[in-house]
């Protein structure tokens, strides 16, 4: 069975009609890439399935349940995380405690007025394991707001993976980042998701053809072919569009 | 670290035994400014729940004092041989009712709509509360209101009765204030302020949080202005629920420091220091505490506590390099 799965996805902003109809089949536990031209509607395709936006019409389903217009929380509690383009971590609080609420949200604890969460010794323990695993541990008591551009990346990217999704959305997580940062995230994402699901956005084709088992190309809201990445990388219509004669 | 705790003991037993003889050595004057020190740090710090720890500006945060002061007076007023502490409880509680009627719209905005809300419904209960001038004496207030006793006496005859009495209360919910920023609960507070959207991502409901913070401030805030009323026992519109209690924990948090615990402690310190000096020389203290705030906003954006705890990073560096 499909673990993701989005039927006739379709979402306008006001006149601006943006997804038109997408039907995007997603199967368990492989790494699913999204990729097309600026504009073509993979973020907001992002935001329709991760409940940001209710989409206009369609619906989405999540091991074959129904989850269309569910909010963020509820999908972060079955199962379904995602980071985001733009860094989006606690800019005051320390890697250490960016990566700790992603832990206390995967155990569930959140009304918990009782103890002190530094007594809390699983929590801390699993929060500095994580650090560990994506060499952060050095940086653990730096705020978030002034670790390097390569290492806010990495904590965005853990934090999404650090609540133990089954499926997790990556919106564009090598943008803006230098070659060796970006072998280095390849690394991390492969380390950190291994038995999950994997979708995510990417411009770099290097990164797409390295990670991705799969690939779905989206152009104007449509699309425009599914398949293997060599399928993918001979298909016509995707060359005529969006791969055209880069060399790949 | 044992030897940390050891003086950390001392420390608070002598932090104790000072605040016990207190009253006896400064004299009442004295002992009534310390009890009002300790009532507006409380409302400062249940203010600061909301603006630093949560990121939510609140233009009308004196609605949860002056409930807390009404539903005291009027619990005495009318409930003949109500003992004190059941009197606070009510006010508290009176406050948490109104906390609990406002949350559900609230919880959904931030930012300037939550600051003009707290606005429009502060000033709403301002000209409710002198309208109903038969529950609440309008313009008079509550005043002369019975005053039950600690133990025997009446706390209006006692003061340092008083002193003690709100003491305990009050260092009761500053400890309970400081341990709520230590839970899980704490963090998820200040990850709302930092990004609410993330908060939302990684699967807490950002309103229902929002709506426990807001119903804990509101629940200090009222403990605190019952205090207040008892201690004028007196009531009003214009001193409880007035504009100025609304803006004065705002400011004397925004001079002590917003991002830290103990900056709006600090905050009232400064305010109250000033007015006594000041009240010496002249009647507008307001002026002299706005010059203050513009300049503490110019110059020390992280408010006093900040300024001081950069100073000791400074220092602490500096110390570092001569070592090495």
């Amino acid at each position: 069975m499909n673990i993701l799965e989005t039927r006739n996805l379709q979402h306008s902003f006001g006149p601006l009609k943006v997804l038109f109809g997408v039907d995007l089949q997603i199967a368990q536990g492989e790494r699913h890439a999204v990729i097309g031209p600026n504009g073509a509607g993979k973020t907001t395709l992002f935001n329709t399935i991760t409940g940001t936006y209710r989409p206009t019409a369609g619906e989405v389903f999540f091991n074959g349940k129904n989850i269309t217009g569910f909010p963020p929380y509820r999908l972060a509690r079955i199962g379904v995380g995602r980071s985001f383009q733009i860094t989006s971590t606690f800019a005051n609080l320390t890697a250490f405690q960016n990566i700790r609420l992603a832990i206390l949200a995967k155990d569930g604890i959140r009304f918990n007025l009782f103890r002190k969460v530094d007594q809390m010794k699983k929590i801390s323990q699993e929060t500095d394991e994580m650090l560990q695993r994506i060499n952060l541990y050095e940086d653990r008591h730096t705020k978030a707001s002034a670790l390097s551009y390569g290492k806010s990346r990495a904590l965005e990217i853990s934090m999404a993976l650090a609540t133990d999704p089954e499926l997790v959305l990556l919106d564009e997580f090598a943008a803006g980042m230098s070659k060796e940062e970006t072998q280095d995230a390849v690394a991390l994402i492969r380390r950190l998701t291994e038995g999950k699901t994997v979708v995510l956005i990417e411009h770099d084709m290097d990164v797409v053809f390295s990670l991705a088992d799969r690939i779905t190309v989206l152009h104007y809201g449509k699309i425009l072919a599914t398949g293997k990445p060599e399928d993918i990388r001979n298909n016509q219509d995707v060359k005529d569009a969006y791969l055209g004669d880069l060399e790949v | 670290m044992k030897n940390n705790l050891s003086v950390k003991i001392i420390l608070w037993i002598a932090g104790l035994i000072l605040l016990t003889g207190l009253p006896h050595v400064i004299g009442i004057y004295y002992t009534n400014m310390v009890v009002a020190f300790a009532i507006f740090s409380v409302f400062a710090l249940s203010l600061n729940m909301l603006l630093g720890f949560t990121g939510l500006l609140s233009f009308g945060h004196a609605m949860f004092f002056g409930m807390g002061g009404y539903g005291t007076a009027l619990a005495l007023t009318h409930i003949p041989g109500l003992a004190v502490i059941p009197a606070v409880g009510i006010g508290a509680a009176t406050a948490v009712l109104l906390a609990l009627i406002l949350s559900p719209l609230v919880v959904r905005v931030s930012g300037t709509a939550f600051a003009m809300l707290h606005l429009a419904f502060g000033q709403l209960l301002f000209v409710v509360a002198l309208k109903l001038y038969k529950i609440t004496g309008g313009e008079d207030g509550i005043g002369n209101f019975p005053m039950p006793g600690l133990f025997t006496e009446s706390l209006s005859t006692s003061p340092v009765h008083f002193y003690y009495l709100a003491m305990i209360i009050l260092g009761l919910c500053v400890w309970l204030m400081w341990f709520v920023t230590k839970t899980p609960f704490g963090q998820i507070q200040v990850g709302i302020r930092d990004n609410a959207r993330r908060i939302d991502y990684l699967g807490y409901q950002v309103p229902q949080t929002k709506a426990v913070v807001y119903v804990l401030s509101a629940f200090f805030a009222g403990i605190a202005g019952s205090l207040y009323g008892l201690s004028h026992n007196l009531v009003s519109a214009e001193g409880s629920l007035g504009l100025w209690m609304s803006f004065y924990p705002i400011i004397a948090t925004m001079i002590g420091g917003v991002g830290s615990f103990f900056g709006p402690i600090l905050g009232v310190a400064v305010f109250q220091g000033i007015d006594e000096l000041i009240l010496r020389y002249t009647e507008s203290t307001e002026l002299v505490m706005g010059v203050i705030l513009i300049l503490v906003v110019m110059f020390l954006p992280a408010g006093l506590m900040g300024f001081i705890s950069s100073l000791m990073l400074r220092l602490k560096s500096r110390s570092c390099k001569n070592q090495s």
